[in-house]
């Protein structure tokens, strides 16, 4: 089978806000962050048109996801405490979690556990923006949704082969793509402005080794949706799990000991999280 | 913690998360012991279910559980890590059901 060409997996992505596939509420919000200098007003005013969107983020603030359970009272307050970038990448994951539900059950709950695995070792190796990592932990695979969306033969093709083939589903893309789901995400994260670092974590967490401005980032990244996959949390399009990079997981000097202390942590949070999609 | 669906609180249960309403602020705060009167009023709310203290009650059996775990690793157990990924996962999973 041809793969999908390059070109038109970008066109896609460029021209994300005319897509017939994308709800009209990411749709809109795309069209809002793409802007390069956008203001808390400007967000504080979009959400504040869609009071189910704001609640469904005041949740997630408000959760054990991040730092300040229950004490979240607005979307304005949730950017002052957690920053624009932060608060733009939780609008965006609540946008898609529909599509997500749609189109490829369980990668919400892999999402949500990698962001919540993704936040708790970023804290325990003293990053100064665990919320940030966090955030891409939870839209780190948003690249699968708009192939799954525009591209539905050939990834669902893709998808059959990491099955019958037993490999992981990033691999099973080559076959089938030009670029891999983690590129795809990289050049979503672009077009919407969000910070080099993240962008670079999105695209290489697959490949944690290429990165050079974000490598703790990556590596943590990379690393979170391997343990998530492993606790059998979600389902993110294979049954297969991918190999730690032994250089990123070196470089986190994690021990056993921590990883058993994170899950639990993570056990934790996630119980909590389970209903923050019902709002 | 475990999560217990509203229609089963008791009272005596204590709140091991805090009971949110819709705009995330806290009604209840963790450690609130349920009383009927407070019972009654996370039922008027819009929630299904609230998590309270004591260990969760896990769906799927340890068996199967730990199966699906071999299963998962099958392929990448002699890789550098994973070996060690899966005895850190595997006594995890274990310590649920204790
Ligand atoms: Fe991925
Ligand atoms: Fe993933």
């Amino acid at each position: 089978m041809s793969s999908v060409d390059l070109k038109i997996m970008r066109g896609k992505v460029e021209n994300i806000n005319a897509l017939p596939t994308i709800p009209s509420t990411l749709k809109r919000l795309s069209v809002l962050i793409e802007k390069p200098k956008i203001t808390l007003d400007e967000i504080s005013r979009f959400v504040a048109n869609d009071p189910a969107l704001a609640t469904k983020v005041l949740k997630m603030v408000n959760s054990a996801i991040y730092g300040f359970p229950g004490r979240i009272s607005s979307v304005s307050h949730a950017i002052m405490l957690l920053g624009l970038n932060v608060v733009k990448g939780l609008l965006l994951g609540v946008s898609v979690f529909e599509i997500m539900q749609k189109s490829m059950l369980g990668l919400w709950d892999h999402s949500v556990g990698c962001a919540v695995v993704a936040r708790l070792i970023a804290v325990k190796k003293g990053l100064k923006e665990p919320d940030e990592v966090s955030v891409a932990g939870l839209l780190h695979d948003i690249g699968k949704v708009i192939l799954l969306l525009e591209f539905s033969k050939e990834y669902e093709s893709a998808m059959e082969d990491a099955q019958t083939q037993g490999v992981i589903i990033s691999e099973a893309e080559k076959d089938h793509f030009a670029e891999g789901h983690a590129n795809v995400g990289a050049w979503l994260a672009e077009k919407w402005c969000f910070p080099r670092n993240l962008i670079e974590v999105m695209g290489n967490h697959h490949r944690p080794q290429l990165s050079r401005i974000a490598q703790t980032e990556t590596a943590i990244v990379h690393l979170s949706d391997i343990i998530i996959r492993a606790r059998g949390v979600g389902f993110a399009g294979d049954n297969s799990l991918p190999v730690i990079n032994a250089a990123a997981f070196e470089m986190l000097k994690l021990t056993e000991a921590d990883i058993k202390e994170i899950l639990k942590e993570m056990e934790n949070s996630l119980e909590e999280t389970e209903d923050i999609s019902q709002a | 913690m475990r999560k217990v669906s509203v229609d089963k609180l008791e009272p005596g249960m204590k709140l091991a998360k805090p009971v949110m309403a819709a705009s995330g602020i806290a009604l209840l705060g963790e450690g609130t012991e349920l009383n009927e009167k407070r019972i009654e009023r996370i039922r008027d709310m819009n929630i299904t279910a609230v998590v309270v203290e004591g260990v969760a009650t896990q769906v799927v059996p340890k068996e199967e559980m730990l199966n699906r775990l071999d299963a998962r690793f099958k392929n990448v157990e002699d890789k550098p890590y994973m070996n060690m990924l899966k005895k850190a996962v595997k006594e995890h999973i274990e310590g649920l059901y204790e």
